[in-house]
């Protein structure tokens, strides 16, 4: 089954190569994307029931965390491809991009879809690979406009995230290090399951420095400050729903990397160190990311910025720890993968009518877009956490666990922090929704495929705020049990 | 003398060429001259995949340093003079920093490295001053990153800094499993190869492949 879930994405991008019209490249990027989506809800369901599956002589596998990333993967990965059809039939119609750059992002959005998967179901240090290759095969989708800036961004984003990576690498070499002291030479020495197993007889001096290596390498990626300056200019620069993708799945696919590290750091060193340095990088992005917001004049960044906040808070879930903790973070990561792409989305609608970024260039989206308007006020209010939507539920568990595990200061930090990102945004929602739209903009909405993904997304946003189905709260419970190593 | 003692022996001699690799690297002022003291040091590289390979008698690691040798000391090279050519680069390189602090704070980056790894207290079989350079590497490609204003020496740095990486892994644990070796020899040349073509973006975009240009998106 595993190895359909990968093989899937990489045939889909074989077709969209060999595709000759538009509208194929779009209905076979669609047909795609959705075979992906049944296949890895079939997988979680697997998981789900059966516990841990494996595939190819151990090199494959998922358990109940993998199993919860590939939830993540496939279902905003389905959703984007949906709202892909009307966003770049409108760039084709308006010639802002031609057949070669829509058979681009085809072609990478899928192979950008298998790398992603391939970290969930990578069972070994081999996860480092399907890192990387996140990053090759996303860097073209910024590059999907060709203007200066989005050449600037991509190549930024390639080269920070690249030496990230490299950094993560030397980690991971020494973990390998100390596991074969401790197992000895040979494959098996990779497992997950199997470091965990021993982690308690690994080096603690080692262990400390290698968790050192990992949280700032893959901490580039996963946009923590001080790493995160190629963020915001990728995501700017990208079209919207190659943004959604990046922000909603990609950056979960980082932290994944980071947590797995924690596990085994935790159990070697005991929990405090990498504890501790989860919290400190997540209250660092969560300040930092605050001034940015609040003074922000492009949406797009803005956005781009809140996706550094909402890591810094799943940092600051998984630092916290325990079951609550972990769970408020698990529960973020989807929250937030849900709640950003759909306002990317919003974004995206937004800059197709009224062609800027620019906030103060953008007013009355409410009159102008019946649709459109009302979503970016309710996206709005849900992102920053506000009641009755999905992120608040999850931002509150996070921020009791805080409490519980008596860690005051940060969990008091956090909270500023995070009442300032609500005025500084929403005064930035406001100054677009309301009033009246500039001259020369008309009255009329984005397209079908466009509005329909997004009241997809709308559900989740609006269901998980108010109650969390029982299976998806088993789910994140088996996924706790991993990322905590207990119940093993 | 056993196996073991001569690899030993050997390895220290080529992890100290290794250093000195570095070393022309950095303190070179022509983009050739990097490539070629680039190209050396993966050699070396290679070479020593071949000496841990026969002092521990795992033939798999014959597969990792004539890959290395293939890719790394002819492939990479070979695309790095072919990119510079076809856009006509100058051949001087422009740096942040001269010469001669580039190559005191390598010597700095180097002393740090050594007292960090002896903090570790990792008990290498061959060689004792693997991870140390291995480190070494790691920091100065990073400066040298930083440092040059040329996209083309800024993918260098990154080579030098997986070079380093490469040391370490070989020399601490005989390299990582060979499916995980050749993913990341993969990945690597992929990279290479997606930074080449935005290299080309960038020179017809901004006519340059100064990254100084590069300076639009702040804030």
């Amino acid at each position: 089954m595993i190895r359909y879930l990968l093989l899937i994405p990489v045939l889909t991008a074989i077709f969209c190569i060999l595709a000759r019209t538009e509208n194929q490249i779009k209905t076979l990027g669609l047909v795609g994307s959705t075979a992906t989506m049944i296949v890895g809800l079939t997988i979680v369901i697997d998981v789900f029931r059966h516990g841990t599956i494996t595939s190819w002589e151990n090199m494959l596998f998922a358990d109940a965390f993998s199993a919860y990333l590939i939830l993540i993967i496939s279902l905003v990965g389905f959703v984007i491809s949906v709202y892909s059809m009307g966003y770049m039939d409108h760039e084709i119609k308006h010639d802002v991009i031609d057949l070669k750059r829509l058979k681009i992002y085809y072609v990478f959005y899928h192979l950008g879809m298998f790398s992603m998967l391939l970290v969930g179901v990578a069972n070994d240090l081999g996860l480092w690979i399907a890192i990387e290759m996140t990053t090759l095969f996303s860097a073209p989708l910024i590059v999907i406009y060709t203007k200066r800036s989005s050449i600037e961004a991509a190549w930024k984003y390639l080269i920070i995230c690249s030496v990230g990576i490299t950094l993560a690498l030397f980690g991971t070499i020494l973990t390998y290090y100390a596991a074969v002291q401790v197992l000895g030479e040979g494959a098996d020495a990779l497992s997950w399951t199997n470091l965990i197993g021993v982690a308690d007889q690994f080096d603690p001096t080692l262990m400390k420095i290698a968790f050192v290596f990992i949280i700032v390498g893959y901490g580039t990626k996963a946009g923590f400050t001080p790493m995160h300056t190629w963020l915001p200019d990728a995501y700017s620069e990208a079209p919207a729903p190659g943004t959604a993708l990046l922000s909603g799945v990609l950056i979960n696919c980082a932290m994944y990397g980071i947590i797995r590290f924690h596990t085994i750091t935790a159990k070697a060193v005991g929990p405090e160190f990498s504890s501790n340095l989860l919290i400190m990088f997540g209250l660092l992005s969560l300040g930092i990311a605050t001034p940015f917001i609040i003074m922000q004049s492009d949406y797009k960044r803005l956005f781009a910025y809140s996706s550094v906040e909402h890591m810094g808070i799943v940092a600051l879930g998984f630092g916290f720890g325990g079951p609550l903790g972990t769970f408020g973070a698990l529960l973020h990561m989807f929250n937030h993968a849900v709640t950003k792409s759909f306002m990317f989305f919003v974004a995206g609608n937004i800059r197709q009518k009224y062609g800027t970024k620019k906030i103060d260039s953008v007013t009355g989206v409410v009159k102008s877009m019946r649709y459109t308007g009302p979503m970016l006020v309710l996206g709005g209010l849900a992102i920053t956490g506000s009641p009755p939507f999905s992120i608040f539920i999850s931002e509150i568990t996070i921020l009791t666990a805080g409490l519980m595990q008596a860690h005051i200061i940060p969990t008091a930090l956090a909270i500023m922090f995070m009442i300032m990102i609500f005025a500084g945004f929403f005064n930035h929602i406001n100054k677009m929704a309301l009033s009246t739209p500039p001259e020369g903009v008309t009255v009329g909405d984005a397209s079908k495929w466009s509005l329909g993904a997004m009241i997809i997304l709308m559900v989740f946003i609006v269901v998980l705020g108010v109650y969390i189905p029982s299976q998806l709260y088993e789910m994140i419970m088996k996924a706790v049990d991993v990322v905590n190593a207990t119940g093993m | 003398m056993s196996e073991f003692d001569i690899g030993s022996g050997l390895m220290q001699a080529l992890i100290a060429m290794i250093l000195v690799s570095t070393f022309m690297l950095l303190g070179s002022k022509r983009l050739y001259t990097s490539v070629r003291a680039f190209g050396f040091q993966s050699l070396l590289l290679a070479f020593i995949a071949a000496v841990v390979a026969y002092s521990t008698g795992r033939s798999e690691i014959y597969i990792v340093a004539l890959l290395t040798l293939i890719l790394k000391a002819v492939i990479i090279p070979y695309i790095f003079i072919k990119i510079s050519r076809d856009l006509g680069v100058k051949r001087e390189i422009e740096l942040y920093v001269n010469i001669s602090p580039s190559l005191l704070i390598g010597g700095l980056l180097v002393v740090i490295s050594h007292n960090l790894a002896q903090a570790i207290s990792v008990n290498t079989q061959l060689s004792n001053y693997a991870l140390s350079v291995s480190m070494s590497m790691l920091f100065i490609g990073l400066f040298v990153m930083i440092s040059r204003k040329k996209a083309l020496t800024q993918m260098l740095g990154i080579l030098v800094m997986e070079n380093g990486l490469f040391l370490g892994a070989i020399s601490l644990t005989y390299g990582m499993p060979l499916i995980v070796e050749i993913g990341i020899f993969f990945d690597a040349l992929v990279a290479i190869l997606i930074m080449g073509i935005m290299v080309f973006r960038i020179n017809k975009t901004f006519e340059t492949v100064d990254t100084a240009a590069l300076d639009t998106l702040i804030g």
